[in-house]
C-alpha cells in the first residue's frame, strides 16, 4: 500500500506557544504561593522580624521596625495578587523590586563579614545556608522575570503597543 | 506602564492597612527606638559590670574563632561540641558567669549553645550576648 503524506497543519506552531502559555498560571500560581508563605511566617513575629532587618546594618532600627510589620503584609497581598492573577502586572513588579533588593542587601551584608539571617522563612529558613538562600532567591528572581516577560508580552498584544 | 504603575500603588497602599493595624496592636511589645534585650541576654556594658568574673565563650565557627574573637573566649560552636566542650568546663567556675555569643542579634547559635550548657552540661549564669559578635567589634572601633 502507498504510503501517504499528510502536510503538517499550518498551525501546529500556535498549538505548541498555546501549550507552552498555559505553563503561566501554574509558576505565577507557585511563585505567589511562596510570597504568602513567606509572609505568613513572618506576621506573627514583627519583633523577630525587626531583628533580622535590623542586621543587614543598612537602615537605622526604627525603619527596620516599620518594615518588620510592612514587609510581610506586602509579600502576602503581592503574593496573592499573583496567586490570583489580580493587579498581576504591579504585583509582579513589585515582588521583583523587593526581591533585587533583597539579593543586593544580602551581597552588600556579606561584603562587609556579617553573616546575616535574612528571616525570609522566617525560623523554617534559620539553617538554610548563604549559598542556599541566594540559590532560592535568584531563582525566585528568574521565575518572576520569566513572569515579566510573558505577561508584558500579553499587555502589549492586547494594547497594540 | 501608567497601569503598572497604579496597580503596584494599589498594592502599596492596601498592604499598609494591616500593617498600621499590627503596629498599633503591637505597639506595647516593640521598642521603636532599640532593639529589646531578652530574658537571657546581657548588654555589652552590662558584662562591663561584671568585671574579671565572665567567661567568654564563642558559638560561631571554627574559621570566624580563628581570625578574631574576644579576648580570652573559648571556642564552643554546635559542629564540634563534644570536642571542644570539656575545655570549656576545665575554664568553668561557680562564680564565674558565661557569656556566649555568636556573629550577629539574629544568629541562633549562641542562643543554642547556651541552652545547651543550661540543660546538658548543667551550668549556671548562662547569657547570650546582645548584638553579639557584631557589637563587640563596634565597641573597640
Amino acid at each position: 500500500m502507498k504510503p501517504t503524506f499528510e502536510p503538517a497543519p499550518q498551525n501546529s506552531v500556535r498549538k505548541v506557544r498555546s501549550a507552552w502559555v498555559d505553563f503561566r498560571p501554574g509558576v505565577a500560581a507557585a511563585v505567589g504561593g511562596i510570597f504568602i508563605y513567606a509572609g505568613i511566617l513572618k506576621v506573627p513575629d514583627p519583633v523577630g522580624f525587626a531583628g533580622d532587618v535590623s542586621n543587614f546594618h543598612l537602615l537605622p532600627w526604627p525603619l527596620g521596625v516599620a518594615l518588620a510589620f510592612y514587609l510581610p503584609w506586602l509579600e502576602i497581598l503581592c503574593g496573592g495578587a499573583l496567586f490570583l492573577g489580580w493587579k498581576r502586572g504591579g504585583a509582579i513588579a513589585l515582588l521583583t523590586a523587593l526581591t533585587a533588593i533583597f539579593i543586593g542587601a544580602t551581597l552588600i551584608a556579606r561584603l562587609r563579614g556579617i553573616n546575616v539571617n535574612c528571616g525570609c522563612f522566617g525560623t523554617a529558613s534559620k539553617d538554610l545556608s548563604f549559598g542556599w538562600h541566594l540559590v532560592l532567591d535568584f531563582a525566585i528572581l528568574a521565575a518572576l522575570l520569566l513572569l515579566w516577560r510573558w505577561y508584558r508580552g500579553d499587555t502589549r498584544r492586547a494594547t497594540g503597543r | 506602564m501608567r497601569d503598572l504603575v497604579r496597580q503596584a500603588g494599589v498594592l502599596l497602599a492596601l498592604a499598609a492597612l494591616p500593617a498600621i493595624a499590627q503596629a498599633v496592636r503591637y505597639h506595647d511589645r516593640v521598642s521603636w527606638r532599640a532593639p529589646a534585650v531578652a530574658k537571657d541576654e546581657v548588654t555589652l556594658e552590662q558584662t562591663r559590670g561584671w568585671g574579671d568574673r565572665v567567661m567568654w565563650v564563642d558559638a560561631r565557627p571554627d574559621e570566624q574563632y580563628a581570625q578574631r574573637h574576644v579576648p580570652n573566649a573559648l571556642s564552643l560552636n554546635e559542629d564540634r561540641w563534644g570536642e571542644l566542650l570539656p575545655q570549656t568546663l576545665e575554664a568553668w567556675a561557680p562564680d564565674k558567669r558565661v557569656i556566649v555569643y555568636c556573629s550577629s542579634q539574629s544568629c541562633a547559635a549562641s542562643h543554642e549553645v547556651a541552652r545547651r550548657l543550661r540543660e546538658e552540661a548543667g551550668l549556671e549564669n548562662v547569657y547570650v550576648l546582645h548584638g553579639g559578635w557584631e557589637t563587640w567589634l563596634e565597641a573597640q572601633r
